[in-house]
């Protein structure tokens, strides 16, 4: 004692404070009782224990100071100060406050203290903090806040202790789990701040001690294993503020007052604002990962402190009072917003990746045999970089790439051709389109643009707004995506290496795969990407009532996308399930498991319908919807190319180029083994595909009607058959290598063959006369850039189009662009009218044809070259066409007489036009007289004048009139109240699916020690 | 059971194919609007005669440069027409114009629906020139023609010229090529409606030295028929007969000239191989040694030309021009009585003649080389209703006024055009 009183005069208390902690007391107090550096006094406060805490403390003969059980933290320890003896030596008497889930090493307290030495000027110190159960996890070393309010360590998650945040460092504050303090400071700022009972009086502590002039530090090498109990819910926050006894509420509540309390008052309306913007988005976290209670936790913090307005602001003055220096003081100790945004996007980046990228745990067959001579020192050599193309899917994703380098050599750019139109130039432009509830195509329409639209605008935007880079992207990589997709569902399916990256390889060139990105069918090719995915969450659909909900809304969210792009998908689906269902019916009866899956699978066929309204309602209103796919109608090549499991058309393979596709299906429907359930869906909808390709719809924009493309059910054929032949492969190959030769060699060595064949056909064509198909890189226009100056303006374009190999005259109005993404599929029909002006001026009898185009607001006729001589002598012979031009692009006519888009028609009939933009207009009327608009009737078209609507009728011809009673301003519009409504409502049912298909998150109580570690 | 399954699979199979098979051959995918567009019958001059021969008496006609825009029924067969140009609703009968100056001369043509590109190889433009280029426009624009002219001398000339609509316009051939005895004529249609005629009269003083509506010829071929030329016994001072030759493109063509007559086919002396200069019009005067009163010729070049016959009928000369082969099609000849001349290896033509009693004639026509059928005084409509391959025709009119040659081509066209589907597809590139 004698040496220690020379060496050291300090003089430490520590007081440790005991709420339910029985579980961790035992190793608590036997590391208290074995420090290096003994502890002067020890006192020990409980706060209302219910568990064994108070005797185990008092079996360990350390006295104990009871309070009741809603005391808070700084409560107890400033109720222990206050039974203490008076200093002698102020500025040597010690606090050593100490959780009881917090057990310190026996080295600690000496360790607080030397550096205590080394630093006078510090007050307070603080052990480095480690997982209780693993003694490696870094939890604290020094503690901070950061501006949203977010408890900031600097530190990873998981970060594993290698020492390589040790020394003693100056910090905003430390964990009071452990920290050493000095008693007259301490009792100068007033001790914790009573309004935090629970969770931030450290940082809360430490910024005052900041502000006061006093310095933090952090000692690494003094090690506290703290058990987080009541950060992890493992005792529950009885103190009087916690609210409803919520550990979060308080955590959030707490944090929020201390960046209320301490900031500077300039900063305070940047910091509500960043601390409501934060709690929202964590609330909607939250909730996505359905812990609702911790949503409302992150809102009722705050709602907690706005109704106590006065608690901030006597808390305020409090520490100005104590203050010495700036609240600029601490900046360095706060987290840079940049630090924050990182952290953020690491944790995001983290969690999508783990999501997507599950580590695979690699198992190896063959257990490399140990060479003894090797010196296990010598350090391991890593393989040569080529030895990467010893495996087959990196091989064969390699030699796919070449391959879509050459076959894409005309798609480096901004892709049209085939069904697929102009892309806008921005994802605004596809958002804009999508919210609109008026389109400028042909005579305008109130048709809602599909959810595709949404689709890929979302997909544009993820790009930084790059819509045409989206859709080159996706047309580009289109091939590897969907031998990546396939990859996943393979490797459920077979174990062996090189069978499933060829069935992948398969896929991807296979003959619809090539079509679809030849002919430009975006619906085609998402549905390609997504069916390897439905496949695999779809394996149990006969056995559909042992999946979970969330697996069946997760299925639902796919099918949802997939129903967006093509409609063929759900009606096969709804086919199926009708089928299936009646079958269980007849098999089972009406029974619990039957209702089970019944409920299952209409939620698959119903939920993702509902997603897509107000799109998906529109089709089944309009029932040939259903067969039509984004874009352009083109033609498909009908149902013997359907056979083939060849959409045909456009692009599409040659006949001669057979794959083995329908064979393997034809074959799996003699299989023995699951091969044949699968065959049964796949030749179902090759059937389909093989009916619906012989019938011809019109429609997108297309009067004429034109063979069914069915892409999406050849899709569904090809993957059923290429996981028939996988099954099938892999079941056989063992077989065969055991077995005699006999017919099963012959059939394998046959299928394996008209593969290769198919492989190598398909492979030649596509680097030839397959690169050369319609869709690619382009800049041309239609129509000549003067009669795009005028946005709106309506234009004849009569146009040479080949089709079914005959050359035929064609017409559409064109609104001063080009068709531009998803304007097909909702053009209106054509007026009768204005078809019937158009016949007459093409067989040269149309007299009257320039005025009914005039009396439709058409202004200009303009015939694309190259185009019939005849047709042009007729309609310039035809009067009430005058040229404007002839180039070699075309030639313009102006119709005589023409009416504009918006009319002003006064009483003596005299007809002025009104200015209007893309959709309304906004303009003074000076005279009595009507409005007449010549695009389509609307019931939303309604015209305001002086806060009044004016009465709106339809003309002769059915346009909407508005009749003008007065002169004033007026302001015409279309009144998209209903499409906002029914996207709202889409909004809320995705938002809701996504919920319940998204994994459920854990509640920090509900996690196993080892993952809260 | 696995019998039975492959049963069910074929015949799944087979029905799959035959019923999508059978959907798919059931859609038509094409709408033709069929029409005869209206044909253009040329103005007339002062002081000519002018009537048109129907093919009915409901034929609606209408006078170009009229401001109704109606069409009337014509109530006769054969209707004396003003100075205008007639559009004639035809509807498939090909109506014949024919001209005549009292006393002086006469000619025929058929009146013809619009055409982009019209050659006229015939006319003079030298000091005794009285004919016209008449160009109308019977649409409801205004039209531009592209009027082309080539001479014997000076290098061709080309001259925009614009008719306003419904409307027409009348250019002497002096003005074209001054001078120039020899000319040949092409018309463009650069945009609108139209239809260009030539008048070739000549006089010198106050005489008249006849007169002949120039019928288009056929666009610039390597093998050229000109079916019927009358070929008169030589009279004192009369200009010989001339083979009018032009090779409208860059190079020199070399030219054969084949005499199909009575008397068989040759190739007269000094025919065989005629050097025709580029862009230069040459005139050869040809006088076959031939027993028939009337001939026709066959030129073989190795370059595309074009060509006519000028001949002397008495007071009249006849302008006969190149024809296409025959095709089936039915000309209306009200008030005529020509000669019908076929020119072929081997003619075998079906006709059909309406009379005025309302009968039926049918006559089948054959012959080698060369074949004629005088129509009879009271028909009416002629229908060629088959046609053996390779025979070319033109039909020679003779009146108190003059002779005149009619190609029989036909020109009321039915016009097969598809109707126009809207498809938005026009809309991208």
């Amino acid at each position: 004692m004698a040496v220690k009183a020379v060496e050291d005069l300090n003089h430490v208390t520590a007081i440790l404070v005991v709420h339910d902690g029985a579980k961790w007391l035992p190793e608590v107090v036997a590391s208290l009782t074995s420090q290096n550096r003994p502890v002067d006094q020890m006192l020990a406060v409980d706060t209302g224990s219910i568990d064994s805490s108070v005797a185990l403390v008092k079996g360990a003969k350390i006295p104990v100071l009871s309070l009741d059980r809603e005391s808070g933290f700084g409560d107890a320890i400033w109720a222990a100060i206050q039974t203490l003896p008076t200093p002698t030596s102020p500025e040597n008497e010690w606090l050593w406050i100490l959780h009881d889930d917090c057990a310190m090493h026996p080295d600690a307290l000496n360790k607080l203290l030397e550096a205590l030495a080394d630093k006078p000027q510090a007050v307070m110190a603080g052990p480095k903090l480690l997982g209780w159960r693993d003694k490696s996890h870094l939890l604290e070393i020094g503690v901070s806040i950061a501006s949203d309010g977010a408890r900031w360590t600097g530190l990873e998650p998981h970060e594993y202790d290698q020492g390589q945040h040790d020394g003693v460092r100056d910090v905003l504050a430390v964990s009071t789990a452990g920290a050493l303090v000095r008693r007259d400071a301490f009792v100068e700022l007033g001790g914790f701040d009573p309004n935090l009972s629970l969770f931030r009086d450290d940082v809360d502590f430490g910024w005052r001690a900041r502000v006061a002039g006093h310095s933090v530090i952090a000692v690494s090498d003094a090690k506290g294993f703290h058990a987080q109990a009541a950060a992890s819910e493992r005792r529950s926050a009885d103190v009087k503020e916690a609210f409803l006894h919520r550990p979060l509420l308080l955590d959030r509540r707490n944090a929020a007052y201390v960046l209320l309390a301490n900031s500077s008052w300039w900063m305070l309306p940047w910091v509500v604002l960043q601390l409501l913007g934060s709690a929202t988005a964590r609330a909607v976290g939250y909730l996505l990962a359905k812990l609702p209670g911790y949503a409302s936790d992150e809102l009722l913090a705050l709602a907690t402190l706005v109704i106590h307005p006065r608690e901030i602001a006597s808390a305020r003055k409090f520490r100005k009072s104590h203050r010495l220096l700036s609240a600029r003081a601490v900046k360095e100790f706060i987290p840079h917003r940049r630090h924050q945004l990182r952290a953020a996007s690491e944790r995001l980046i983290d969690s999508i990746r783990n999501t997507l990228l599950p580590s695979v745990s690699e198992t190896s067959t063959a257990l490399e045999p140990l060479n003894e001579d090797e010196d296990l020192l010598t350090p391991g050599t890593s393989g040569r970089w080529w030895t990467i193309f010893k495996q087959p899917k990196a091989l064969t994703g390699f030699a796919m790439l070449i391959l879509i380098a050459i076959w894409s050599r005309h798609r480096y750019g901004s892709l049209v051709g085939g069904a697929l139109v102009q892309t806008p130039e921005g994802a605004r432009d596809l958002w804009r389109m999508y919210f609109e509830s008026w389109h400028q195509i042909g005579m305008g329409t109130d048709q809602g643009s599909p959810s595709w639209l949404a689709v890929v605008a979302l997909g544009s935007t993820i790009l930084f707004g790059k819509a045409n880079l989206f859709i080159t992207l996706l047309f580009f990589f289109a091939p590897l995506i969907f031998m990546l997709a396939s990859f996943r569902l393979f490797s459920k399916i077979t174990s062996h290496n090189w069978l499933r990256v060829m069935a992948s390889f398969l896929y991807a060139i296979s003959p619809v795969a090539i079509a679809s990105i030849n002919s430009g069918r975006i619906g085609t090719i998402v549905t390609l990407i997504l069916l390897p995915y439905i496949g695999l969450l779809i394996r149990d659909w006969l056995t559909i009532e042992n999946s979970t909900w969330r697996k069946i809304f997760l299925l639902s969210l796919i099918l949802a996308l997939s129903f967006a792009f093509s409609m063929q998908v759900f009606l096969y689906l709804l086919i199926a399930t009708v089928i299936i269902s009646t079958i269980d019916f007849v098999r089972y009866g009406n029974i619990k498991f039957f209702h089970e899956r019944l409920l299952r699978r209409a939620t698959l066929v119903l939920a993702p319908l509902l997603v897509n309204i107000p799109w998906s309602f529109s089709v089944l209103l309009d029932p040939k919807n259903l067969f039509l796919e984004p874009g352009l109608t083109i033609a498909g090549g009908g149902p013997n190319f359907a056979l083939l499991s060849n959409p045909g058309g456009s692009g599409a393979l040659p006949w001669w180029s057979i794959s083995p596709l329908s064979l393997v299906l034809l074959v799996a429907l003699f299989s023995s083994s699951k091969a044949r359930v699968i065959s049964y869906f796949g030749s179902g909808a090759l059937g389909a595909a093989v009916i619906i390709g012989s019938l011809s719809f019109s429609g997108h924009g297309n009067s004429s009607p034109v063979r069914s493309w069915i892409g999406s059910l050849i899709a569904i054929a090809t993957i059923c058959s290429i996981t028939c032949g996988v099954l099938i492969l892999d079941r056989i190959r063992e077989v065969l290598v055991v077995t005699n030769f006999h017919f099963r060699h012959i059939l394998a060595g046959l299928l394996v063959v008209i593969t290769t064949l198919y492989s190598i056909s398909t492979i030649s064509w596509l680097v030839t006369a397959g690169a050369g198909s319609a869709v690619r890189a382009t800049h041309s226009k239609v129509l000549p850039p003067f009669l795009g100056i005028e946005d709106g303006v309506k234009t004849i374009v009569l146009r040479q189009i080949k089709s079914y190999d005959v050359t035929s005259l064609q017409y559409f109005i064109a609104r001063g662009h080009d068709v531009l993404l998803s304007e097909p599929d909702i053009a209106p029909d054509e007026a009768p009218a204005i078809a019937n002006a158009i016949k007459e001026i093409a067989d040269g009898s149309g007299i009257s044809a320039s005025r009914v185009l005039g009396r439709y607001g058409i202004q200009y006729v303009f015939a694309k070259s190259p185009l019939n001589k005849e047709v042009v002598r007729t309609i310039d012979g035809l009067g009430g066409f005058v040229r404007s031009s002839a180039t070699s692009a075309g030639v313009v006519w102006k119709v005589n007489n023409a009416y504009h888009r918006i009319n002003f028609i006064d009483l003596n009939g005299k007809i002025s036009e009104i200015p209007s933009t893309s959709v309304g207009t906004r303009t003074q009327i000076y005279a009595l007289g009507s409005i007449l608009l010549t695009d389509s009737y609307s019931g939303s078209w309604k015209i305001f004048q002086n806060g009044s609507m004016l009465e709106r009728t339809k003309d002769v011809n059915g346009f909407p009139q508005f009749e003008v009673k007065e002169p004033g301003e007026i302001s015409l519009l279309h009144d998209g109240t209903t499409r906002r409504g029914f996207l709202s409502l889409q909004f809320i049912l995705l938002v809701t699916l996504i919920v319940l298909a998204a994994p459920a998150g854990r509640k920090r109580r509900e996690m196993s020690e080892g993952d809260l570690t | 059971m696995k019998a039975r399954r492959f049963f069910i699979v074929v015949l799944t199979l087979g029905a799959l194919i035959g019923a999508s098979n059978s959907l798919s051959g059931s859609i038509s995918r094409e709408q033709y609007s069929l029409s005869y567009p209206s044909v253009l019958c040329p103005p007339t001059l002062s002081a000519l005669s002018s009537q048109i021969s129907l093919g009915s008496r409901n034929t609606k006609i209408h006078r170009v440069g009229s401001t109704s825009a109606k069409f009337v029924k014509s109530r006769a067969l054969r209707i004396p027409i003003p100075s205008d140009p007639v559009l004639v609703d035809a509807q498939g009968i090909t109506p014949i114009v024919w001209q005549s100056r009292t006393g002086s001369w006469a000619g025929g043509t058929i009146c013809s629906d619009p055409a982009a590109s019209q050659w006229f190889v015939g006319g003079s433009a030298d000091i005794t020139s009285r004919g016209k280029l008449f160009l109308v426009n019977s649409g409801l624009s205004e039209s531009v023609a592209d009027v082309y002219i080539w001479s014997g001398s000076a290098p061709a000339t080309a001259k925009a010229i614009s008719i306003k609509a419904n409307s027409y316009q009348s250019l002497g051939l002096d003005s074209l090529a001054p001078g120039e005895s020899s000319i040949v004529v092409r018309v463009v249609s650069r945009s609108g409606r139209l239809n260009a005629f030539i008048v070739d009269e000549r006089g010198k003083g106050l005489r008249t030295l006849g007169g002949d509506l120039v019928s288009p010829g056929i666009a610039p071929s390597k093998q050229i028929y000109i079916p019927a030329i009358p070929l008169q016994q030589k009279i004192k001072n009369a200009p010989p007969q001339q083979l009018r030759l032009l090779a409208p493109g860059d190079v020199d063509a070399n030219v054969s000239v084949e005499i199909i007559s009575g008397d068989g086919r040759f190739t007269p002396v000094g025919f065989d191989d005629i050097i025709l200069k580029k862009g230069q019009v040459m005139n050869f005067p040809i006088s076959p040694a031939v027993n028939s009163s009337v001939y026709g010729i066959k030129i073989n070049s190795d370059e595309p030309i074009v060509a006519g016959v000028f001949a002397n009928v008495g007071k009249d000369f006849v302008w006969s021009s190149s024809v296409p082969a025959l095709t089936p099609f039915t000309i209306a000849l009200t008030g005529m009585s020509p000669l019908l001349v076929f020119v072929g290896k081997s003619i075998n033509v079906e006709i059909e003649l309406s009379v005025a009693s309302g009968k039926k004639l049918s006559k089948t026509i054959k012959g080698s080389d060369i074949a004629f059928w005088r129509v009879p005084g009271d028909a009416r409509n002629l229908t060629f209703l088959r046609i053996s391959g390779e025979t070319y025709a033109a039909a020679l009119q003779k009146s108190v006024n003059g002779f005149g040659s009619i190609p029989l081509v036909a020109g009321s066209v039915l016009s097969k055009s598809a109707i126009p589907s809207a498809n938005i597809r026009v809309l991208n590139p």
